[in-house]
């Protein structure tokens, strides 16, 4: 967005940070991008130096730590996060909501904006850490149709990326599908 | 000075919008506002209140109005169900757990909530925004609707009866008034007491005369908003309502499965939205009246649901 | 909105008992009204038997709560021994017992490390005004464990049931000269 317009449709909100670790953001228009980047360099050099991978947890708290840093400075920066990864040890999910004060709470499901206000309850009654991807993807589907129905600007669709313990990939998403309110 | 005089001398509402007839045919059937409430004596009173009151502005603003909410109210085949939270804060302080903001509007016994399982003829409103305003204004409505009962032999629509709380919150527009409700009925032929007179209502001229008007819902807010409509969420915790209700909403619910809903939506908003919570109160209008579903702690509701159905995997239950 | 005290919401108590004391919390991250999070537990834990109850804005909670681990953890290599519980500017409620002289201890910070030692409770977060309350009223001199675990639950559970930024559940843990018991209490849910 930049005043009335919409630049782009279809950016890519997320960088990888490693092999099974990903990170979205939103907030201010370049420190979103400046902000994931540079931790994304920085995560990745460590596992060049280390030649080992940071697991979910500990990017996390790089990236609080990192944050909070940018937070006490002259000029800090605006944005939310939300960390995604699996335990490379472990193989296990883990999950990272980051706002932009740079609180870190471990949840099994989160969202940033005016996303948590409609989601949050949905996923409360339709989460449980035991459903599969497709049953996953339904969930997302929901979720979307319910930004659909109740916010008052067209967000122009999700783009939807799975984090395995093989790694990351995109996957095709309904973005077309028309909801109609009550 | 003359300011202040012309605020004291003027009636609260001639002239705003209606013609010398139709005030005379409006006195008629309704009798003149006599709500001559004391202003504080500045220049703009209502700058003034927004001063002493409006938190989002000012934090540390003298007086804090109960504002945290969540209602709702939707119709399905079965009727009507009303269902909202107990909470009433000022700041982050609770107040009450134990409000009860489901008001029952219009009748000449006014249904006070009783323990038998009779349906209580007629509307419910529900409260949001101001506990003041809401209370003070429905039984003004109450009022309303029970005189145009004893005139016109026959209960009122649910469509006049909206019409009366949105002129009438448009008329103190920009006052400071703050309330957002929800009211429910059901009007059929069996509404109509034997009568051969037909007064003027105040409708929207869709409904006027029509015997038939069903379950109808309004919602109707201090900017002087009336919107008639199939389901809506009102207050803090709306959108939280609203998530769980729009998924699973359907106009041929079965009556339990509308109970169920709506008793789930308000639980879910009690439980994200930090400005409600206490018990679930929970209303179904049906063609007879409404009936009352209880008004249940939600915390036993809650634990029930996340332990028998999985649900709230976010709560942790052990260590 | 305003005071960053009130952002994220949360409370946290202390209570000295007969030999023992007890430091509770809740459980909740809040972003004003809107709950984030249901399982963020404020007590932190720094040696055997001393624990550190941080409630405020919850990203210095973090921050704090992670430079002291690194800060003790430095002060055990170099010192070689645990740290024992005695004033240390920056945290809001400090609990424990001084494993040398077996005495239980307490005290409380403001953000700006006013110290106050306290013979009887500490209490801290959104609903502090509440908790003065019930401390107030339910507690009592020389309690045993089992009774000080049930005076502190009762009192940080009726102080957060009136206020709408802290509940959603809470841990306590009641320290002992040797022994640690950590209980989770299933508070009201909103």
């Amino acid at each position: 967005m930049r005043g009335p317009t919409i630049i782009k449709a279809e950016d890519d909100k997320t960088r990888q940070l490693n092999k099974n670790t990903l990170m979205a953001f939103s907030g201010e228009a370049g420190d979103t991008v400046q902000f994931a980047e540079f931790i994304q360099a920085n995560v990745q050099l460590y596992s060049m130096r280390n030649d080992t991978e940071l697991s979910p947890a500990a990017v996390a708290n790089f990236v609080r730590g990192e944050l909070a840093r940018s937070l006490r400075s002259r000029s800090p920066y605006t944005v939310n996060l939300l960390l995604g990864g699996m335990d490379p040890t472990t193989e296990q999910p883990h999950l990272y909501w980051i706002d932009y004060l740079a609180s870190l709470a471990p949840v099994p499901y989160a969202a940033h904006g005016y996303a948590q206000y409609y989601c949050l309850s949905l996923l409360d009654k339709h989460h449980n850490p035991n459903i599969d991807l497709e049953q996953g993807m339904k969930l997302l589907g929901m979720c979307t149709d319910e930004l659909k129905r109740r916010l008052p600007i067209d967000y122009k669709g999700v783009l939807v990326k799975i984090i395995t313990k093989d790694g990351v990939k995109e996957v095709d998403f309904d973005n077309d599908k028309i909801v109609r309110s009550a | 000075m003359d300011k202040i005089v012309a605020q004291y001398s003027r009636p609260s509402h001639q002239n705003e919008f209606y013609s010398e007839q139709e005030q005379q045919d409006l006195t008629e059937t309704l009798p003149p506002l006599s709500l001559k409430f004391a202003l504080p004596p500045v220049a703009n009173p209502s700058a003034f209140l927004r001063a002493m009151t409006d938190d989002h502005s000012n934090p540390s603003c003298p007086i804090k109005l109960a504002h945290g909410t969540t209602t709702l109210a939707f119709r399905f085949q079965g009727g009507i169900i009303v269902c909202t939270d107990s909470r009433a804060t000022a700041g982050n302080w609770i107040a009450s757990q134990t409000v009860k903001k489901v008001i029952p509007v219009s009748r000449l016994s006014r249904g006070e909530d009783k323990p038998s399982n009779e349906p209580t003829p007629g509307l419910l409103g529900t409260m949001a925004g101001g506990a003041a305003d809401c209370q003070y204004w429905l039984r003004y409505l109450s009022q309303q609707c029970t005189l145009h009962e004893i005139r016109h032999k026959r209960r009122i629509t649910v469509a006049a009866a909206s019409k009366i709380l949105a002129n009438l919150t448009y008329s103190y527009k920009g006052y400071g008034l703050s309330m957002g409700t929800m009211l429910a009925g059901v009007r059929t032929t069996a509404s109509f007491l034997p009568s051969n007179q037909v007064g003027l209502e105040l409708t929207s001229t869709a409904f006027i005369g029509n015997p038939q008007e069903g379950p109808a819902l309004y919602y109707i807010d201090s900017d002087g908003t009336r919107l008639p409509g199939n389901l809506f969420c009102v207050g803090s915790g709306q959108t939280f309502a609203y998530g769980v209700l729009d998924a699973n909403y359907r106009y041929d619910l079965t009556e339990e499965e509308a109970l169920a809903l709506g008793r789930r939506a308000i639980l879910a908003a009690m439980h994200r939205d930090a400005y409600s919570g206490g018990f679930i109160n929970l209303y179904h209008v049906k063609e007879e009246g409404w009936v009352h579903h209880g008004f249940d702690d939600m915390n036993p509701i809650f634990w029930k649901t996340k332990l028998e159905s999985g649900e709230f995997s976010n709560v942790t239950s052990e260590l | 909105m305003g005071s960053p005290f009130d952002i994220n919401g949360g409370a946290c108590v202390a209570m000295v008992g007969k030999d023992c004391v007890a430091i509770a919390c809740d459980l909740r991250l809040g972003m004003q009204a809107l709950t984030i999070s249901n399982n963020f537990p404020k007590i932190f834990n720094y040696a055997p038997s001393t624990y550190l109850g941080l409630t405020g804005l919850a990203t210095d909670v973090n921050t704090v709560s992670d430079l002291f681990r690194y800060k003790v953890n430095m002060y055990r290599l170099r010192e070689e021994r645990h740290i024992s519980p005695r004033p240390w500017p920056t945290c809001p409620v400090l609990a424990g017992i001084n494993q040398t002289t077996g005495k239980p201890f307490i005290c409380g910070f403001d953000s700006i490390g006013c110290i106050d030692f306290a013979k009887d409770f500490i209490v801290s977060g959104t609903a502090s005004d509440q908790l003065f309350g019930t401390c107030e009223g339910l507690w009592e001199p020389d309690l045993g464990p089992e009774d000080l675990f049930e005076t502190i639950s009762q009192a940080l559970l009726s102080a957060v049931d009136r206020d709408a930024l802290s509940g959603w559940g809470a841990q306590v843990y009641i320290i002992e000269k040797d022994k640690v018991t950590q209980r989770l209490l299933k508070g009201r849910q909103d």
